[in-house]
């Protein structure tokens, strides 16, 4: 049943006579909506978590950053694996886990601009003629930092696109594949990678789908750092 | 430089303490334990296991337990490798993985060094807009890709490499540069524009005007001044580099820690989990302290924060 | 360049330069030369303490390094090897061993009846918590001082009478004990090696053996070598060393065989869609084993309560059509004792009958499968499991109307479930501990722990303790016969499917690799072709 690519098939069938274009077509439903998915999350979480430490300044500012930095500690990956064991190898379990570990860049990039941003003069005259602080912080910091934002909410998709892969290519990450949305691409890639010497074509085709795909994102989080960032456009 | 020092400890003992907590939680929540097999054991049997590890303790027993023994520098028992202790795998299972961490790393530099700094000197040309794509694409290609194209290649095609053997001569080499090869493209980036803003800066213009070679103003000038931001990411990438070597642990069979790990959670091998989680984390936190520390010996503007 | 840069970038890039050149040069450094055996365990063995030993892997490193008082023969009837001859007297209640005088550990000492003694005594000793601790609880008082009722271990009924003579007293006639002398737990053990180095007893420069193999070292997740005992009571073994390595992946394991580096795999080193193409290789061989694979029901709940459903749902699955796909020499199966076994019987169990099938389930209740309850078969992940599941649900969709929901399980996961809360439907499988079919029918006794169907049937069980006792073969076959006939036709708590074998790859240079169905590993007699 396992056809090579061709006219019928492009990419070729699986053991069980599934095309693998199909496949792959719907494993991008899995491996977007984690990458975005994860990305959203933390960019809410971390974003808030941020604004309100920088905002808020002194003791409260110390505290929340102390928690953050012990987030930075953590071995990532290694916590990853444990939480979505327990959260369940699903869509929603996967973007928990890498939601947990992923927002802590987020808050950081946010404070460091909420204090800049502070500083500023409009800000203080704002706040000087009585605009209250969810006002300022909503109205007036948060349109000005969103630029920094957007660029690492960019590189964070293909990073939890990496993630996700690379767990699910151990045989740890989402493994579900009677749900209508379809086979994680690194679960695609691993059952390729055990089939290398017979059916290359079985790994080539997932792999160059992870590839590409967070390849696409890093270029265009490149051309909207260079685009959004003064600093890097002046060079 | 002494209260610095001390506070960051305090802060690698908060985040082992966390770590500890977190893993023994979670693996304790998880479903199935360490004995549960196929071939479903008498309970009067699973008993004298279960005393035999004290699994049979109230959980906060266990717990305080667990703390005490890594607070006196006890890993535990492993309870799937019987007849060995935590600390006996970690301390055969380490040096694979640093050596493979520190020879990817030192790969990365070899390579990501020239090619930076190449880059910023043709700024805009086409060894910049070549150097920056090799860059973008060694950024965006997962290791375990890499790993099955480089067997593909250089075991089964060419015969240049064992496919797996650890220890054998040249058997470090394939999975060094799967493993190195993202660490390089962040590298390459990373310098080529600290080096382009540093070229911007007067004293460079100043040596310039004052007729001083050009290569001279790029390796000794330039790139010293460069390294500063380099040397912040060596400690973090260094960590990930041990730590997230278990993929190509596993596409090598390379006998390290991240390969048990894995297995270990599969397995249900409590102590053995949390013994390397936190020997990681460990690991994570001395490589921060020592750039910090690095950092504030080269930069004193760092110290007065 | 004169940069201090440029110097340290030679440091590092040099060395680099030369490994290349090394290994480039060393590619053919490993290649078969008759006198080196290289084999994949695949993962580190957990333990080579074979008391304390549970898993396939350290017993195939044990069974090079340790013989017992008996082995299985080609017919997997346990033979002498330690033991001289044995008698079973009292009408199956005792048995004395009598021992070879020419036994010698690898220290010269004697094997003598007393390491007999101490090894299971030490076995069934609470402390040692030996997980395998139950395959003697057949003998006197052995369960009763596992489990803490009998503090002193005299009366246990096994004892050395003299050096040479070792006495077994049993609770019960056990036909199948004589089988158990050749499982690595019941191997004899020194008390002053194990006294002396506690749980560091089994490395290399620790351990005492008395096998064909010495245990010359012990990388720890990298390999382990053996070398051949020129003392070997029983020869010294053709090949002089062997090495065991452990690659998990089996994708680079099956490269490194390609690439000349691996003389042997076994199926955790095979993929399953490699097959096809090895299968055309040379030393490519399929080895069945006594393990069988089967879908149980959950007979207490609806709507497999009605034994009518369970039969339909049996009826509705070609078992001759999962061989094809697994490509491992499978062998389909309707009744439950393996191939290869006393009283296997390929005559017993309901066959493929789709109309039959659909007749039954109309009358259940669900023509066609209409108003059938959602209901879901769970499985742990591994790929052929995962292949078998998708095939079966096709069949029970096509046959019955019904689509069953698939669930897979991570292994620990997979397991708890089985024991809390089984699932409608669920796979599972067994593989003999002891070559005898006691071993495969006790597993659906109304008391056993892995009957995760909660069936039970008292005939049955009688069935099975008339047989274990009965020492005439031929009634037992017909005992058996009965018992399977109640499990495969009448009450259905279980469909079996297929039992298994084991895909494995020889290097052709080599000949006289046993790998036996009980999927031992032995190399005592593996030798270079060249040397015929």
């Amino acid at each position: 049943m396992l056809e090579s690519p061709g006219t019928n098939h492009w990419f070729g069938t699986d053991e069980l006579g599934r095309d693998l274009f199909t496949r792959i077509l719907y494993g991008a439903r899995v491996s977007l909506t984690v990458g975005i998915g994860t990305a959203l999350v933390a960019l809410i979480v971390g974003t808030l978590y941020g604004l309100l430490s920088g905002y808020a300044g002194g003791s409260v500012d110390n505290l929340l950053m102390r928690i953050v930095d012990i987030f930075y500690g953590l071995p990532d990956l290694l916590i990853f694996v444990l939480l979505s064991l327990f959260l369940g190898r699903n869509i929603v379990g996967v973007l928990i886990a890498l939601g947990f570990i992923s927002w802590v860049r987020f808050a950081r990039v946010a404070r460091g601009q909420v204090l800049q941003a502070k500083e500023l003069v409009y800000v203080e005259s704002a706040r000087s003629i009585g605009a209250s602080h969810a006002r300022v912080l909503l109205r007036h910091i948060l349109p000005n930092i969103f630029a920094q934002l957007l660029v690492t909410l960019t590189f964070s998709i293909p990073a939890a696109i990496l993630a996700e892969s690379t767990l699910s290519f151990i045989g740890l990450g989402i493994n579900d594949p009677y749900s209508n949305w379809g086979t994680s691409w690194g679960t695609l890639a691993q059952d390729g990678w055990r089939a290398m010497r017979s059916y290359p074509h079985l790994i080539f085709f997932p792999a160059t789908a992870i590839f590409l795909t967070i390849l696409s994102f890093n270029f265009l989080g490149n051309g909207l750092r260079d685009i959004l960032d003064p600093k890097t456009r002046r060079l | 430089m002494a209260p610095f020092l001390i506070k960051r400890l305090l802060h690698g003992v908060a985040v082992l303490w966390v770590v500890a907590t977190l893993t023994f939680a979670l693996l304790r929540l998880l479903p199935g334990g360490p004995f549960d097999r196929d071939r479903r054991l008498p309970p009067e049997v699973m008993a004298n296991i279960e005393a035999k590890y004290h699994l049979n303790e109230p959980f906060l027993a266990q717990y305080a337990r667990y703390i005490r023994g890594i607070a006196a520098g006890d890993l535990g028992p492993s309870y799937k490798y019987i007849d060995r202790t935590v600390a006996d795998v970690v301390r055969d299972t380490l040096p694979p993985s640093m050596f493979l961490g520190i020879f990817a790393l030192a790969l990365a530099l070899a390579v990501s060094l020239p090619l930076g700094v190449a880059a910023a000197a043709w700024h805009d040309r086409w060894i910049d807009r070549a150097c920056t794509t090799m860059a973008t694409l060694g950024i965006s290609l997962p290791n375990f890709i890499l790993g099955a194209v480089l067997i593909w290649i250089f075991s089964l095609k060419l015969g240049w490499f064992q496919a797996a053997r650890w220890g054998s001569p040249g058997s470090a080499v394939l999975p060094a540069i799967t493993l190195g090869a993202m660490p390089c493209a962040q590298l390459t980036y990373l310098l080529r524009s600290s080096m382009l803003e540093t070229l911007g800066e007067d004293f460079i213009r100043t040596a310039r005007a004052k007729g001083v070679r050009e290569a001279l103003v790029l390796f000794k000038h330039a790139l010293r001044n460069s390294l500063i931001p380099v040397l912040t990411l060596l400690g973090p990438l260094f960590a990930i580099l041990v730590a997230g070597s278990f993929v190509i642990e596993y596409v090598f069979a390379i006998p390290g820690m991240g390969r048990f790990f894995i297995t270990a959670v599969t397995d249900r091998d409590y102590p053995l989990v949390m013994g390397v989680t936190l020997v990681y984390t460990a690991i994570l936190v001395c490589a921060n302290l020592a750039v910090d520390m690095l950092y504030s010996v080269v930069d004193p503007r760092v110290r007065t924060r | 360049m004169t940069f201090s840069f440029g110097k340290s970038l030679c440091r590092l890039i040099l060395p680099l330069v030369f490994l290349l050149v090394v290994a480039a040069c060393n590619r053919n450094s490993g290649s078969a030369d008759g006198k080196t055996f290289r084999v994949n365990l695949g993962t580190e063995p957990p333990s080579l303490d074979w008391s304390l030993a549970t898993d396939h892997v350290s017993f195939n490193v044990i069974a090079n390094l340790m013989v017992g008082l008996a082995e299985f023969d080609k017919t997997l009837k346990p033979a002498p090897v330690i033991a001289k001859s044995w008698d079973v007297v009292d009408g199956g209640k005792r048995i004395i061993f009598h021992l070879r005088e020419d036994a010698t550990w690898s220290d010269g000492k004697k094997v003598v009846a007393g390491d007999f003694e101490f090894s299971w005594k030490r076995l069934l000793d609470p402390k040692t918590a030996s997980e395998y601790s139950y395959t003697l609880f057949d003998i006197v008082n052995a369960e009763e001082y596992n489990h803490g009722k009998i503090t002193d271990d005299k009366e246990v009924g096994v004892s050395a009478l003299d050096d040479t003579t070792l006495e077994v007293r049993l609770k019960n006639p056990a036909p199948y004990f004589l089988s158990l002398m050749t499982f690595e737990v019941t191997f004899p053990q020194r008390r002053d090696a194990v006294e002396k180095y506690g749980s560091k007893w089994t490395e290399p420069d620790n351990i005492v053996t008395n096998g064909p193999f010495l245990l010359s070292s012990w990388k720890h997740e990298n390999e382990i070598r053996l070398k051949a005992n020129p003392n070997f009571f029983l020869g010294k073994p053709a090949i002089d060393n062997v090495e065991m390595m452990m690659v998990n992946e089996m994708t680079t394991a099956l490269a490194l065989y390609e690439q000349g580096q691996l003389d042997f795999l076994d199926n955790h080193s095979i993929p399953i869609l490699e097959k096809p193409r090895l299968a055309k290789a040379q030393g490519f061989q399929h080895v069945p084993q006594l393990r069988g694979e089967y879908y149980g029901f959950a007979v207490n709940k609806k709507p497999f309560d009605d034994v009518r459903v369970r039969k339909a749902f049996a009826m509705a699955i070609d078992r001759n059509f999962l061989p094809s796909l697994l490509r491992g020499g499978e062998q389909a199966a309707t009744s439950w004792i393996p191939p290869g076994m006393l009283a296997y019987n390929a005559k017993i169990g309901l066959p493929y009958n789709p109309p039959e099938a659909r007749r039954l389930l109309r009358e259940a209740g669900y023509p066609e499968g209409k108003g059938f309850p959602a209901v879901t078969l769970i499985y742990n992940t591994l790929d052929d499991k995962k292949t078998v599941a998708e095939a079966v649900q096709g069949m029970w969709k096509r046959n019955l109307g019904v689509l069953v929901r698939l669930e897979n399980l991570e292994w620990k996961v997979y397991l708890k479930r089985l024991q809390n809360d089984p699932p409608a439907i669920f796979r599972a499988g067994w593989g003999a501990d002891y070559p005898d079919p006691d071993n495969f029918i006790k597993l659906f006794a109304s008391y056993s722990p892995q009957n995760y169907s909660r069936w039970k049937n008292s005939r049955y069980d009688q069935l099975l303790e008339q047989a274990a006792r009965e020492m005439n073969e031929q009634k037992r076959v017909r005992l058996y016969n009965d018992a399977q006939k109640i499990l495969c036709e009448v009450d259905v708590p279980i469909v079996p499917l297929f039992s298994t074998s084991e895909s494995t790859l020889l290097n052709p240079h080599y000949t006289g690799l046993e790998y036996n169905s009980m999927g031992r590993l032995v190399l005592r007699n593996v030798k270079a072709r060249s040397e015929k």
